[in-house]
């Protein structure tokens, strides 16, 4: 993992000379061991800012909330944000950038290089720990996890404790930033959708069981869609229930919003929702595994959206989140895009 | 509350046959809001559709749905029929429940219960169908004229001649096309320059007509009846105004290249006139070669030999803007490439010689004056060998389309050899003698019959060179003897292929092109003038091979058409465009982006349509992540509830 | 699988070239099973994702999309975009275990009445082994 301590120096020259509205980043979480969102304004505070495997969070998902705010003030301040990403984090704005949703001036980017590592899943480490509390969670010289608990210190391989997606990961280096600390090393990877296979292998009956298992314990809580960066449209496709209404909304424009699935947790519904959101973030995905880590049910929703990455990769050549500039991935299509599927 | 009318057609028994037309009534009936549903034996008749008016008029129907036969049919008849009882006629819906029913299936029940889905599902898209009027455009009306051949020649005089301006762009310094290369012309042998000449000054002269040689269409946006065109006038160096055709520059310039006029059986210099009778009759500096490539000094003596002072080296490449209604492409061809060739020993022996150059060497005003004489040594051939089909009808290795007029060329060819070198004999191969055309199979005839040509049918095997003469050995697949000739010259009948540069052109006009590369007509039999882009046409061999007078058929229709536009105050185009629902809309992009028309435009973060350009084909919608994006009375809450009622019962 | 089991498609047919196909069969009198209700959309292209879920949610045993050949797009690319968009669905719901069969994609031009005929006669062939498509059927 990246030292930040030139980001660190870099945030306060630019809270100090008023470069920046406020910086997005990570500071020591209110539960112990895991990092959590800060907010800094003042440049005294840019030392609350933490870097380890603990800083999970996709931070971009905030920018969506600071245009919201910005849309609603009269005279908006229309200095950019500072926001700490990581490699992932940074293909989301890269998205963002491509979908025009802010402009590269929006954004001064402090990106930090996860360095051939990454973040810890909290479902492993709860395991390993098996009931002890974590303190810390740092990475030695050796690329090891260190958890250190109230009974001292324990090590751990970085396969073990790494979450899913960062060992698939393509670039564990930001590859869109104003400032960058650390080096671009990636780790090895030989099967980027690996995870996948699992559920691949499955016959078309137990992979609908699987399916269904996994889906019908959503409770349509929405939370995934509220942790995504991607999920910035003021309402969503599939319901109705606020539409943006502003002082030109035609009784017409509400009429026009169509019930394509009800809003009842049953099992048709909650499959339907989850095709419609996986279809909508096919090429947009960057798999920052926001979506499954705010899941209160622990739906694997990440294979999900990983199937279509995979998809995209392999059928058309598609990789999201490298070049603002490319078109959307069904914006575009090639003359030799395959169509053995079709009579 | 909606009240829609339903009107079930029999169509005779081509519906009721196989539908029960009254139990398709009785359960339209029953939707919610149909306030009228009846049957009748033709709807399409007179007393149909004043069923229809009345309908509407006494039970005052905002929507009506005419169960009947493919839209393609009877959708304008019962549409106007609705506008003739005061609905907007947008508000008439067909199901098709012949095409796509009743003349499918034979079960009563499945074919009853199947029309009546596809009723209810047009009930449900009229339920929410708007009133809509067409959208209508002024029109520019000059037309643009790609291409000075005779295609382009005669389409500009044609249109310039109804009394509406016309832009011609020609990329050479002088119009003409091909046809002015040629010496005669078949079956009447009179002379190309003698027929052609007329039109280019006529051209030139046209008050109507803007000639713009040495020019190129760089970009063209807009739609039909309002185009914006850039083209680009290269620089010629020389004022036309002042120029005296004194020749004296071309005495003094010491850089001699091939000359494309004489197809590089002669040189010319960097600096002159293409041919004597060239429209404008001006000289053009050539900026390619001069100054020279190699050692980049203008050695200006041209400049300074010029009594008038025409020529300008400070001359400028400019780009000319303009509108115009509508776009003519007559872009025409170009041989097929030499050095594709190879195996007939063209472009390695110097006797060898294409079509093209075989007229130069006939015409009076050619490199020899008209004297046919080999290139190699200047002497007469006495054995002339023409070979037809030279990259035509061969789909392994070369074209695989006919370029169709070579069988005549040749005959031609064969016949004005003879006219020349009375004691010389002439030997054709062919596959074929395709001959179709006034006065042309006699012409054939005639070869054969007056001057003796040798018709050998078969392909040639090999061409190699022996003690200066060219050996030609070759089947005669008639007898199936082999056939051996120590000919003097070979004459290839190249392939015809589009002109180079007309893909990129293509791409710039938006134009559609076939698999062999010549541009796309609309429909090959019922549409062959127009193009896939409204408002641009095609004429001349840019389309396909053709022979002079099929270019100019075609340009003449061609020009007919663009009259048809020129001649309306406004144009005007389908109201059922895509409208943006602006709230929705977060300005991604997507859709511009997919738009095959231009017809989006992001404007404040917010997607903007072009409703004119816009033809409604719903890319936009189903790229959009957001529903934000609809085409009127077709929006994606319209397609929900069909596909609903489609599925229900 | 019950005898009688008729399977219930729904068909997005392309205005130009596909609609216009399944008219030549009609004017052909060819001879199909009436279990597939057509929608005439103006281009495969426009053809959204949301309308083949909703079409399995509402009940749709089988979908097809049928559009212009390549190259032959009346809005010159639409279908180019349909194909990649679909393809993606059509992953999609294999992946989360839908039989493939049910969900369709051809090209049919306006001279195919006989390849319209048969890719319906082929579809529902396919379809009724499988029986009704539940999962992502609305429960009534």
């Amino acid at each position: 993992m990246a030292k930040i301590e030139d980001l660190k120096e870099e945030a306060k020259k630019l809270l100090r000379e008023g470069k920046v509205k406020y910086i997005i980043g990570y500071g020591a979480g209110s539960n112990g061991w895991l990092a959590a969102p800060l907010f800094i304004k003042k440049p005294e505070d840019v030392d609350k800012l933490v870097w380890d495997p603990t800083c999970v969070h996709n931070l971009v998902r905030f920018l969506v909330d600071e245009k919201r705010r910005k849309a609603r003030q009269k005279q908006p301040d229309k200095r950019p944000v500072g926001i700490m990403v990581k490699g992932c984090d940074s293909r989301a704005v890269v998205v963002l950038l491509q979908e025009k949703f802010i402009d590269r001036s929006d954004v001064y980017i402090l990106g930090v290089s996860c360095e051939k590592m990454g973040v810890v899943d909290d479902a492993k480490l709860a395991k390993k720990l098996a009931g002890k509390k974590a303190k810390r969670v740092e990475v030695d010289a050796q690329d090891r996890f260190v958890v250190t608990t109230e009974d001292g210190k324990i090590e751990m391989a970085a396969e073990e404790l790494l979450a899913e997606r960062c060992l698939e990961c393509k670039a564990n280096f930001p590859v869109i930033y104003d400032l960058l600390s650390g080096e671009k090393t990636k780790r090895p990877l030989d099967k980027p959708f690996g995870s996948l296979e699992k559920i691949e292998s499955l016959s078309a009956a137990d992979r609908s069981s699987f399916w269904k298992e996994q889906l019908d314990r959503c409770i349509r809580c929405y939370a995934c869609r509220s942790a995504c960066p991607m999920c910035y449209c003021d309402e969503c496709v599939v319901d109705s229930i606020n539409l943006a209404v502003t002082a030109d909304t035609t009784a017409d424009e509400k009429a026009q919003r169509i019930h394509w699935i009800q809003r009842s947790a049953e099992s048709s519904e909650n499959l339907v929702y989850h095709l419609v959101r996986a279809i909508h973030l096919a090429g947009r995905c960057i798999d920052c595994g926001e979506c499954e880590r705010a899941c209160p049910l622990d739906i694997p929703l990440r294979f999900l959206n990983k199937k279509l990455e995979k998809e995209a990769k392999e059928l058309f050549g598609y990789e999201v989140g490298f070049d603002p500039a490319l078109p959307a991935l069904i914006s575009c299509f090639r003359d030799e895009d395959p169509q053995d599927f079709i009579r | 509350m909606k009240r829609t009318g339903v009107f079930i057609c029999h169509c005779g028994i081509n519906i009721a046959g196989t539908v029960d037309v009254k139990k398709v009534a009785e359960e339209l009936a029953k939707h919610p809001s149909v306030v009228h549903a009846e049957d009748y034996v033709y709807m399409c008749s007179d007393p149909g559709q004043n069923l229809i008016e009345q309908a509407i008029r006494e039970k005052k129907l905002d929507g009506v749905v005419v169960a009947c036969c493919s839209p393609n049919l009877h959708e304008t008849t019962f549409r106007n029929a609705a506008k003739r009882a005061g609905l907007n006629s947008f508000r008439c819906e067909i199901a098709n429940i012949r095409e796509q029913c009743s003349w499918v299936h034979k079960d009563k029940p499945k074919a009853t219960q199947k029309a009546t889905k596809i009723a209810r599902s047009a009930v449900e898209k009229v339920r929410q169908n708007e009133s809509l009027d067409a959208l209508s455009v002024p029109v520019t009306r000059r037309a643009l004229v790609v291409g000075g051949g005779i295609s382009g020649l005669q389409a500009a005089l044609d249109i310039a001649n109804t009394g509406f301006e016309v832009i011609l762009v020609e990329r050479n310094p002088s119009v003409g096309g091909h046809m002015i290369q040629l010496s005669e012309t078949f079956p009447t042998l009179d002379c190309s320059q003698c027929i052609l000449t007329p039109k280019m000054v006529e051209v030139s002269k046209h008050p109507k007509i803007k000639l713009m040689t040495y020019s190129e269409v760089q970009d063209v946006s807009g739609y039909v009846g309002n185009f914006k065109v850039k083209i680009l006038k290269k620089p010629t160096y020389v004022d036309p105004a002042k120029c005296t055709l004194c020749d004296e520059c071309t005495k003094v310039c010491p850089i001699v290249v091939p000359n494309e006029f004489d197809l590089g059986l002669t040189g010319r210099r960097a600096i002159y006139i293409p041919f004597p009778q060239a429209i404008p009759a001006s000289y053009t500096l050539d900026d390619k070669n001069c100054p020279d490539p190699f050692t980049t000094i203008a050695c200006g003596k041209c400049a300074d030999v010029c009594n008038p002072k025409a020529i300008d080296f400070d001359q400028k490449p400019e780009i000319i803007e303009a509108e115009v209604g509508v776009i003519i492409v007559a872009t025409g061809y170009d041989l097929y490439d030499k050095e594709n060739m190879a195996e007939y020993g063209f472009g390695k022996y110097a006797d060898v010689l294409d079509g093209l150059q075989f007229e130069r060497l006939c015409s009076a005003s050619g490199p020899t004056m008209g004297q046919i004489l080999r290139p190699s040594d200047h002497k007469e051939p006495k054995e002339v060998v023409f070979i037809q089909c030279s990259g035509s009808r061969d789909p392994e290795n070369h074209c695989a389309y006919c370029s169709k007029i070579c069988c005549m060329y040749t005959a031609k060819h064969a016949m004005l050899y003879k006219h020349h070198v009375h004691d010389g004999q002439a030997y054709i191969f062919y596959i074929d003698i395709r001959s179709g055309g006034k006065g042309y199979e006699e012409f054939v005839q005639r070869a054969v019959e007056e001057d003796g040509v040798v018709y050998l049918r078969g392909k040639v095997s090999k061409v190699f060179e022996e003690k200066g003469k060219i050996m030609v050995w070759g089947v005669d697949t008639l007898t199936g003897r082999s056939i051996e000739i120590a000919a003097d010259m070979v004459v290839l009948a190249q392939a015809m292929r589009p002109s180079t540069g007309a893909q990129e052109l293509a791409k710039k006009l938006k134009l559609a092109l076939d698999k062999d590369g010549f541009l796309a007509e609309a429909h090959p039999k019922l549409r062959p003038v127009e193009s896939v882009t409204a408002g641009m046409f095609l004429a001349g061999a840019a389309q396909a091979p053709k022979d002079i007078p099929e270019a100019v058929a075609q340009a003449s229709g061609a020009a007919a058409k663009a009259v048809a536009i020129l001649s309306q105050d406004r144009l005007f185009h389908s109201p059922t465009v895509a409208k943006v629902i602006s709230n929705l809309c977060t300005g991604c992009g997507m859709c511009v982006a997919v738009c095959p028309y231009d017809a989006l435009t992001l404007k404040d973060g917010k997607v903007e349509v072009n409703e004119v350009l816009c033809e409604g084909c719903g890319t936009c919608t189903a790229t959009c992540l957001r529903s934000a994006i609809q085409v009127k009375n077709l929006t994606q809450q319209q397609v929900a509830e069909m596909i609903n009622a489609c599925l229900g019962g | 699988m019950a005898e009688d089991y008729e399977p219930r498609i729904v068909a997005f047919l392309c205005k130009w070239c596909s609609s216009a196909g399944s008219d030549l069969a009609g004017v052909s009198r060819m001879e199909y099973p009436p279990n597939v209700v057509p929608i005439q959309v103006m281009c495969s292209g426009s053809v959204s994702p949301l309308y083949i879920f909703s079409a399995f949610n509402k009940g749709a045993d089988g979908v097809l999309v049928s559009g212009c050949h390549p190259g032959d797009c009346h809005y010159i690319k639409g279908n180019y975009y349909a194909r990649r968009r679909l393809n993606l669905v059509k992953k999609l719901l294999e992946y989360v275990g839908l039989e493939t069969q049910r969900f369709q994609m051809s090209w049919v031009s306006a001279a195919e009445g006989t390849k319209f005929t048969q890719i319906i006669k082929d579809f529902v062939k396919e379809l009724k082994p499988l029986g009704p498509q539940t999962k992502l059927r609305r429960n009534p």
